[in-house]
């Protein structure tokens, strides 16, 4: 029996998932959130939704110097924001030759104005579509998420670095492709961005342990939400936990 | 012993006749050759076709190209399943070799990932061996190894050493004494029938009751449909790395011999060719 001990404290049991999800749904609709769950047709399978337009700071210098780990140098766009090519064309290479056009327009816009010219970074309005998915190789959440300009193009991994926080930045830009990386949604089939999980039952394991012991009612899924949400702008209201706190119960979600 | 190290083997140095051929909507100088190329089946699109790229920007300005993607019969290919599923899933029943057209602009967004350099595509590699340990082993065999040991994994495979990488690799396939096998396969089974890309869920190599799984007992829990009823005539093929392999090998046996690099056991279900 150790050895189905052992297996209970590694991460969540899927239906223990799609429970904590659920939860989460319901107290989202209470607190005017905007979560909801999609679900996969003909199965219990799905994933929790959210969409939200923030404006976000972009550092416009390179983030990260990608040609050193890059071993072709035939790479393209690497180093150089889509918000604003460079003036050298031949450094644009991915966009298409319209978008390329219109952009370089703005940019001179902007540095009439004066303003691309002396600020390091600029203030853009993007769109974020987050999905949390449950992964069973990881037995944990895992967030997947894409953003849109207002024009609906999408960011690229590079700009999508440039957009999170630079406290969080600069501690994770060591191993950038290892934190956020560009994954198929294994739902979907579509190009999302992933915050890995591998370190996932590392920095919960502690949090659902203390709750254990202290008999505290703990959502997993929101406990995690609340870690690794910021990152992304994605905040976790406090009320989702106080509520949780004044709701406790039989009801509450043990973790598995 | 020996005959299994062979299936290793023919398994690593599994290779695809490829012709590549320039989309016709690019811009040239003048006309593209073809290029041809013995693609090997483990490795990446992205990873080996360092010489096509060269071949066809020969023709193109620098200012016509973009980055660059490849397509079989209308569907883009993504990078970042191994070459040998991509031929199986959309190509398996064709005549060799494989025809492949190259393009260099309009790059599909919503369908492909973006490959800007070999870093991506080791990013990628790791990452699914991380995730396949966490199946087997919880993790434990990866974060047991050194930072020059993932590299030698993706080196091994970059550089087309067979030795180099099986050294380590060796580590990722072994299991307790007091087990019989891994705690679950790391597999994931393709379809080109719906929107959703694969399948991948825990599966054990036992039962519970000590019942050894197959391929036939996956399938059957997975993917009904890939398993023909008696009387019935067979729908589907469960392909892996360009066999069939018998319903009634074990899995843990398939893992441990038919995995890709990645250490994932990718099958792919198609639809048995009607003459």
């Amino acid at each position: 029996m150790t050895g189905k001990h052992a297996e209970m404290s590694f991460g969540m049991l899927e239906e223990t998932f799609y429970h904590c999800c659920q939860l989460l749904v319901q107290q989202s609709q209470q607190l005017r959130d905007s979560w909801s769950w999609v679900p996969l047709q003909g199965s219990q399978e799905g994933y929790l939704k959210k969409t939200q337009v923030r404006s976000v700071v972009i550092k416009l210098s390179p983030v990260w110097d990608q040609a050193a780990s890059s071993s072709d140098p035939g790479s393209h766009g690497s180093g150089h924001s889509q918000f604003y090519p460079q003036k050298k064309s031949a450094h644009v290479a991915p966009c298409d030759a319209d978008s390329v056009s219109s952009e370089m327009n703005d940019d001179d816009d902007d540095d009439d104005d004066g303003i691309c010219t002396v600020s390091e970074d600029s203030i853009q309005v993007l769109q974020y579509e987050y999905h949390i998915l449950y992964s069973c190789s990881y037995r944990n959440p895992v967030l997947y998420f894409r953003v849109f300009t207002l024009e609906g193009r999408s960011l690229s991994l590079e700009d999508v670095w440039r957009s999170v926080h630079p406290n969080f930045r600069l501690q994770l830009q060591n191993s950038p492709l290892n934190t956020i990386s560009q994954q198929e949604h294994p739902l979907l089939g579509q190009p999302f961005f992933m915050l890995h999980p591998c370190r996932t039952e590392e920095f919960m394991r502690p949090v659902v342990q203390a709750a254990h012991e202290q008999h505290r009612p703990v959502n997993y899924v929101l406990t995690w939400l609340s870690v690794v949400g910021p990152l992304l702008g994605l905040d976790v209201p406090l009320k989702y936990h106080t509520q949780l706190q004044s709701a406790a119960g039989p009801s509450s979600t043990e973790p598995d | 012993m020996a005959d299994d190290k062979d299936v290793l083997r023919d398994v690593w140095f599994g290779r695809i006749p490829t012709c590549f051929t320039l989309n016709q909507d690019e811009v040239t100088e003048r006309e593209a050759e073809p290029y041809y190329l013995l693609l090997p089946r483990v490795s990446y699109l992205t990873l080996v076709t360092d010489k096509v790229k060269k071949h066809f920007l020969k023709v193109m300005k620098a200012e016509d190209v973009g980055e660059i993607w490849f397509e079989y019969e209308g569907t883009p290919l993504k990078w970042h399943y191994p070459i040998g599923v991509l031929f199986d899933l959309h190509a398996f029943n064709t005549v060799l070799p494989w025809s492949i057209t190259v393009h260099f602009k309009n790059f599909p967004d919503q369908d492909l990932l973006h490959c800007s350099s070999n870093s991506v595509v080791e990013a990628h590699f790791m990452s699914s061996i991380k995730e396949a340990d966490a199946l087997k082993h919880k993790s434990q065999v990866i974060n047991d190894m050194q930072k020059k040991d993932h590299k030698q994994l993706w080196m091994g495979l970059q550089n087309d050493k067979f030795d180099q990488f099986w050294a380590m690799n060796r580590k990722l396939m072994e299991y307790s004494t007091e087990e019989e096998g891994f705690r679950y396969i790391p597999f994931r089974i393709y379809q080109t029938m719906s929107d959703r890309p694969f399948i991948q869920k825990q599966f054990r190599p036992v039962s519970p009751e000590g019942k050894v799984h197959t391929l036939g007992i996956l399938l059957k829990e997975m993917y009904p449909a890939a398993i023909p009823n008696e009387g019935e005539q067979k729908r589907y093929q469960a392909v892996i790395h360009g066999i069939e392999p018998l319903l009634e090998t074990p899995l843990q046996w398939l893992s441990e011999h038919l995995s890709h690099p990645d250490n994932f056991l990718h099958i792919c279900i198609i639809p048995v060719p009607t003459d």
